[in-house]
């Protein structure tokens, strides 16, 4: 998995690249729990995620509970049809806010 | 000294005087007394000597000895001799000399001076060099049933002779003997009966061992055996050959016992170990023959099928040495019966090239081939009736359509209906054409392994578990979508593997293997980590929004079928998942 996080205002855009699976979604966690603590509204780019498993939906739950907690935003953006399906299958894809893509997020 | 009257000694212990209060106590001590040391004895032998070691001081003798008769009442034996001359051993003849006499009148004898009888057997003194004056001898008896004799000699006193009451005291003394014998012989055959019990047992375990275990459909050979008692005559086995094809047999040794249980696991012995390198049945019959006929029991022989099937054709080789014919139920409904070739084994050399013996050769035409023991057709099936031929193709033309296990176990229940003890083993084996079954069930697809891969569980092997599934999925033709919804499920299996089988201690290894068949693909997942509790392994979807827990939720979502296979060793854990689909064209 790769990630690259730039900044727009008051929200970080992380964006999550390739296979998140139990190997590299404890770096996804880190990153995501480290930009919330940071008072950022997230917004994460899904749009290259070849592969997101449930350790990896896992982070993204933790990260939106971690946001309600300290009254920040986090939704989901241009996810991948990987990524789709596994939010779908577990059930989440109404939980998370999903934009289309990173812009509508960005203007919302 | 012989003006002595009887009773007329005040120092002779032995005497019954019911005026003197002394003696009278001293007799019922010594009563009491051998009671006592005769209970704490169950052991036969130590019963007798201190019986006799009891009475033969309390009589005052010089010597005694104490005589059983033997099981068939022939002989007298001496089983226990206190005295100068031990005569332990010592045997006569029933009715032979003052003992025998006693015992074969059942009453009591004393001789005051054997010099003057003629019953005295003489040659005893002369063996022994011991001199006899004079003898007391009484029956052992209980319920009127006499057992043996005690015979004391000599008074130790200057007459050396008995009086009327010794005699009195040895009656009394030898009923109490008597009892005690008969007691600790029921104890020994109480002891020997449960030794017997236990070694039957385990000769029952031991004979079930030998028996093949049970395979699960489609395997098309299944069998059941019934001992009437703890062991067999019976058997059945099967076993897979290299090539794939099945060896079948199944025997009845004549008789019951366990006679008939060695030979019957010598027979089952020899049919798996040579079997293994004779594919020929008849062939096979005529050497396990030779080697029965080697070590032959007289009166005792086998009668014995054997065959080999051949489950991708459906063909079958069978020989038959004096066993009740095997019937064939062919597809249209129809019995043909195969009878024996040759005569039972164990008697007579056979001729392989003679056709003394031969192979049947045919086909099972999608039918089912049925042996069977005699047990089974004389089996009472309630009011006097046996099963018969006939009533066994009835059962099994009932049940056609039923699996192979279900039709066997309506047979036997039709016996056990009648809820009288069995009197003969009952043994039936069914050999089924494979075929059948791949009609039969709709989802019996073969399939072909494709795939075996074996990591690692550490986080890092993942990516290979997914590429390889990604890689069988494209060969299988597997549509996109189906192989991105299998890519999650086998994720999350191997992921549980890693963190929850292995408990996210690294590097142990497991196996994913990939079969595919049409339309269908399977994954089989084994890891060697301890067996996990079935109960967390229900999918369970969290009430509330959660991170984590949903891994197995997603694997029964994706997959059309989920189950735990029985682990053979007991360790690890097996996963069988399959998914169907349509090929992409």
């Amino acid at each position: 998995m790769k990630h690259e996080v730039t900044t727009k205002g008051d929200t970080a855009i992380i964006a999550l690249k390739g296979e998140v699976d139990l190997e590299s979604s404890p770096v996804a966690r880190e990153l995501l729990l480290s930009n919330v603590a940071g008072k950022k509204n997230i917004l994460v780019d899904l749009s290259a995620v070849s592969y997101i498993d449930s350790s990896g939906v896992a982070s993204l739950v933790e990260a939106l509970q971690a946001s309600r907690k300290n009254g920040t935003g986090l939704a989901l953006a241009a996810a991948s049809e990987a990524a789709l399906r596994v939010l779908e299958l577990a059930r989440l894809d109404k939980v998370f806010t999903i934009y289309d893509t990173v812009d509508d997020g960005l203007n919302a | 000294m012989s003006d002595i009257p009887p009773g007329g000694d005040r120092r002779d212990p032995g005497r019954i005087d019911r005026r003197s209060s002394p003696a009278l106590k001293g007799h019922l001590e010594l009563l009491a007394r051998m009671s006592g040391h005769l209970a704490v004895t169950l052991n036969i032998e130590d019963t007798i000597q201190k019986a006799l070691e009891l009475i033969v001081s309390y009589v005052n003798a010089e010597a005694g000895s104490l005589f059983l008769l033997d099981d068939n009442g022939t002989q007298l034996i001496c089983k226990a001799s206190v005295g100068p001359v031990d005569v332990s051993g010592l045997t006569l003849k029933s009715d032979e000399g003052i003992v025998g006499q006693c015992v074969t009148a059942n009453e009591s004898n004393m001789v005051r001076d054997v010099s003057t009888d003629p019953g005295f057997a003489q040659s005893v003194d002369a063996v022994t060099g011991f001199h006899t004056r004079s003898i007391l001898c009484t029956p052992m008896s209980v319920q009127g049933v006499c057992i043996g004799a005690i015979e004391l000699i000599n008074k130790k006193d200057k007459s050396l002779l008995f009086s009327e009451p010794d005699l009195m005291m040895l009656k009394t003394l030898a009923s109490a003997a008597a009892l005690a014998i008969r007691n600790a012989r029921m104890a020994e055959e109480l002891v020997e009966q449960e030794r017997v019990s236990r070694e039957l047992e385990l000769a029952s375990e031991m004979q079930r061992s030998l028996l093949p275990d049970a395979r699960p459909a489609p395997f098309p050979v299944h069998g059941v055996n019934l001992p009437a008692h703890e062991v067999s005559g019976d058997f059945y086995d099967f076993y897979e050959l290299g090539d794939g094809r099945i060896y079948f047999s199944l025997g009845d040794v004549s008789g019951k016992g366990m006679d008939a249980a060695l030979l019957m696991s010598k027979t089952a012995s020899l049919f798996r170990c040579l079997g293994k390198t004779i594919d020929e049945p008849a062939k096979l019959l005529d050497t396990i023959n030779r080697e029965l006929c080697e070590t032959a029991i007289h009166g005792m022989f086998v009668t014995m099928v054997c065959g080999i099937l051949d489950p991708a054709s459906g063909n079958i080789k069978l020989a038959n040495a004096g066993h009740e014919p095997p019937l064939v139920h062919d597809a249209e409904g129809n019995f043909s019966a195969i009878p024996a070739s040759a005569p039972p084994l164990g008697i007579l050399p056979l001729n392989v090239d003679d056709h003394d013996v031969r192979d049947e050769i045919f086909n099972l035409g999608g039918g089912t081939l049925y042996i069977f023991t005699d047990g089974v057709t004389e089996g009472d099936i309630g009011n006097g009736k046996r099963l018969e031929v006939e009533g066994f193709k009835e059962i099994i033309t009932g049940k056609a359509d039923a699996p192979l296990a279900e039709r066997i176990e309506a047979v036997i229940s039709s016996l056990k209906g009648s809820g009288r003890k069995r009197h003969d083993d009952i043994t039936i084996m069914a050999v089924e054409d494979p075929a059948a079954g791949r009609q039969a069930a709709e989802d019996s697809t073969p399939l072909r392994s494709i795939r075996t891969l074996t990591f690692l569980s550490s986080p890092e092997e993942l990516a290979r578990v997914r590429d390889a599934v990604r890689e069988t999925c494209r060969t299988c033709g597997c549509p996109e979508a189906v192989t991105r919804d299998l890519l999650i499920a086998i994720g999350e299996a191997s992921q549980n593997i890693v963190r929850h089988a292995y408990k996210d201690s690294n590097n142990s290894p497991a196996t994913l293997e990939i079969l595919c068949g049409d339309g269908i693909l399977e994954f089989h997942l084994r890891d060697m980590a301890p067996p996990v509790d079935r109960e967390i392994l229900e999918p369970v979807w969290p009430k509330e929004v959660q991170a984590g827990g949903i891994g197995l939720c997603l694997i029964h979502d994706i997959m059309d079928e989920v189950e735990y296979l029985p682990v053979e060793s007991g360790t690890g854990n097996r996963l069988r998942m399959a998914k169907h689909f349509e090929r992409d064209n």
